[in-house]
């Protein structure tokens, strides 16, 4: 009894032993990966961060006003953010990499299905980014005309066009990455189709002397004469 | 010479086989004056006039040309009106009643309206070839131009050696009031040389400043395509040539305009001195100058008839703008700044008044922004409309029974308070922007 109980243990011992043995150079291939991968993310960040530093990148994305996203959204500069993000994707992959060397069962299908979403949300993000730059830029465009034209409602009217452009964004983000894709975009033409719908009507029905007015404002003259002021120059 | 002539082919490659052949057969010359006829063809006989009757009665011996930017005649189309009759061909010698000298005509010929900068360099490139030693430029839509304008622009340039000659208008109180309260105070504050009229569409050149800036390479920049005679005087003085500024006689320009048109002119106006002070900070930054401009005539001139200016409107228009621009404000301002207008922008109409002091610090917040680039630069220029809504306002109610000492005088405080504050402009000039990073 005694005897078969010290094979069994004898036993777990070698197979455990067997599987430390089996694991262990695995485990530091992993490291060392992970830890190339590291070295190899935080050269190509200094090497971006040097290459965009030349072509001035900041003071562009401050021109067509992406700083004021990222300051919104409380993120860095143009040249930190893309530089951090090549980083992060950089040692991501290594990371992959390292953890499929593990060759742990079922892990490998999983890291190859990360490998393959890469592309798919990096383009999606993508998307996001220069919808939210759009929005941003035409929103911020609209509301001086509308304030320096004098229209009552700048400001709402602005909202609009940073609300529909948001929207149309986030839809075809979430086409791209395959998440919800039909009932995103079904939800993005109900609500725009409404939109389009109500305003049609209540113009058209409801506001035809707005409508008459507005029409006036900007094609006939008559409005101008009681807009005066000096001339500038 | 040699030398000379070489780099002056080379700047010039630009100009079409056309045009040069016409320059060519014309020869040197002494005097060049510039019009833009495209797109003016109804004005453009009248100020064509204008110039040759000047030729004839103030440079009759003088060798002289008119270079007009005009519209490429279509199969079909009728002759553009010319005041010159009796002339045929491009290159046509006009008639003379009392001149001694063939007065030549060159035709730049345009198939698209040309920008103002792109017929400025065309005239800069033609008054180089021609070795020009005093040129003015004109334009056709100015009602009233007078033949007795353009030997005002061309004397101080011909024979008292000026660089760059600036027009004095008799205006009417409230006409150019962009001009009174932020372009002159602040382009003599920044570059210590006050001339009233930068932004005008009539001024002289000699041919050293003129082949100064057409070898400069910003004819592509949208400010210098806009509104090319600020930048031209502004090199001037920040060069060092010597500039000065002649009375013309009166501008008959409308006293006022649609709202529409108004913001159009400051943003291109606003724009291009933001430019300017930006190009040349080099020179401001570092150096301290103080110069008098020499004036030739009357100084300041103000009429005073009634307007239908709608002063209710224009506060209303200040207010709206101010509220409803406010998170862009609050990127622009600095917070002090901010805070002060927010303070005002709540006053009744009658007790609102647009402080020199907050009006400058305000200017100068927005030139650093610019510097920044803290957002599109088009929308920060933008941004300003407004507030100077406010400014016009204020000063309308504060000047609404002024004589025209007073509002020189008003004028020369608002000078003093620009230079007063330049410390603060160059401080907020040089302050690294704040990036979260």
């Amino acid at each position: 009894m005694t005897h078969a109980i010290f094979l069994g243990l004898e036993q777990a011992y070698y197979n455990f032993a067997g599987m430390l043995a089996d694991f262990f150079p695995r485990f530091l291939v992993m490291l060392i990966i992970m830890a190339i991968g590291l070295l190899v993310a935080v050269a190509l960040k200094y090497a971006l961060r040097a290459i965009l530093g030349f072509t001035n990148l900041d003071r562009g994305s401050s021109e067509a006003g992406a700083s004021r996203v990222f300051r919104n959204a409380h993120l860095p500069a143009m040249t930190v953010l893309l530089s951090r993000s090549l980083f992060w994707l950089t040692w991501f992959c290594f990371i992959l990499l390292g953890l499929s060397s593990l060759g742990l069962a079922g892990f490998q299908v999983e890291v190859l299905r990360g490998f393959h979403f890469l592309p798919q949300l990096s383009v999606g993000l993508l998307i996001l980014f220069v919808g939210l730059m759009t929005a941003n830029f035409l929103s911020q465009a609209a509301l001086l005309a509308a304030v320096n034209a004098g229209h009552a409602s700048a400001r709402k009217f602005s909202w609009l066009i940073r609300f529909l452009i948001w929207i149309l964004t986030i839809s075809m983000t979430l086409e791209e990455l395959g998440v919800a894709g039909k009932t995103a975009v079904s939800a993005f033409s109900i609500m725009f189709g409404a939109l389009m719908l109500g305003l049609a009507i209540s113009f058209g029905l409801g506001g035809q002397e707005i409508a008459r007015k507005f029409l006036e404002k900007y094609l006939g003259s008559a409005e101008k004469e009681h807009d005066r002021e000096p001339n500038p120059l | 010479m040699e030398s000379d002539s070489s780099f002056t082919l080379s700047e010039n490659t630009f100009l079409s086989d056309d045009l040069l052949r016409q320059l060519m057969d014309v020869g040197e010359v002494d005097l060049l004056v510039g019009i833009s006829s495209h797109q003016n063809e109804k004005t453009a006989g009248h100020a064509l006039q204008a110039v040759e009757r000047m030729f004839q009665r103030h440079f009759t011996r003088q060798r002289a040309v008119i270079v007009d930017a005009c519209a490429e005649s279509k199969e079909g189309d009728e002759p553009a009106p010319s005041g010159l009759s009796n002339v045929a061909g491009d290159n046509r010698s006009l008639s003379e009643q009392n001149a001694l000298r063939t007065i030549q005509q060159v035709k730049l010929k345009f198939t698209a309206p040309p920008s103002s900068g792109v017929a400025v360099r065309t005239i800069l490139a033609a008054a180089d070839l021609l070795r020009a030693r005093a040129c003015a430029v004109v334009s056709p839509r100015t009602a009233g131009l007078s033949p007795d304008w353009i030997p005002n622009l061309l004397t101080p340039i011909y024979r008292d050696k000026f660089d760059f000659v600036a027009p004095l208008y008799i205006r009417h109180k409230f006409q150019g009031l962009l001009a009174r309260n932020l372009l002159y105070p602040m382009s003599q504050a920044i570059f210590g040389c006050g001339i009233r009229e930068l932004y005008s569409e009539e001024w002289g050149f000699s041919s050293r400043l003129g082949a100064a800036c057409l070898s400069q390479d910003i004819w592509d920049e949208e400010p210098i395509r806009a509104r090319p005679e600020a930048w031209m005087g502004i090199s001037a003085m920040s060069a060092d040539f010597q500039c000065c500024q002649s009375f013309l006689g009166q501008k008959l320009q409308a006293t006022s305009g649609s709202g529409t048109d108004i913001v159009e002119i400051f943003r291109q106006a606003v724009s291009s001195l933001f430019w300017c002070i930006e190009s040349c900070q080099a020179e401001w930054l570092i150096g301290e100058r103080s110069e008098t401009v020499r004036t030739f005539g009357l100084e300041h001139a103000l009429t005073d008839e009634p307007t239908n200016i709608n002063r209710g409107r224009i506060f209303e228009m200040f207010q709206s703008g101010v509220r409803e621009l406010e998170p862009i404000l609050g990127t622009i301002l600095d917070p002090e700044t901010h805070a002060e207008i927010k303070n005002i922008v709540s006053l009744p109409e009658a007790r609102f008044r647009f402080g020199t002091k907050l009006w400058v610090r305000t200017v100068y917040d927005f030139a650093a922004s610019y510097h920044h680039v803290v957002m599109t630069r088009d929308h920060l220029v933008q941004a300003l409309t407004p507030l100077y809504r406010g400014m016009t306002f204020s000063f309308l109610a504060e000047h609404s029974q002024s004589s025209p000492d007073e509002m020189e005088a008003a004028s020369q405080e608002l000078c003093s308070e620009f230079q007063h504050q330049k410390p603060y402009l160059k401080e907020k000039w040089k302050a690294k922007l704040e990036v979260e990073s």
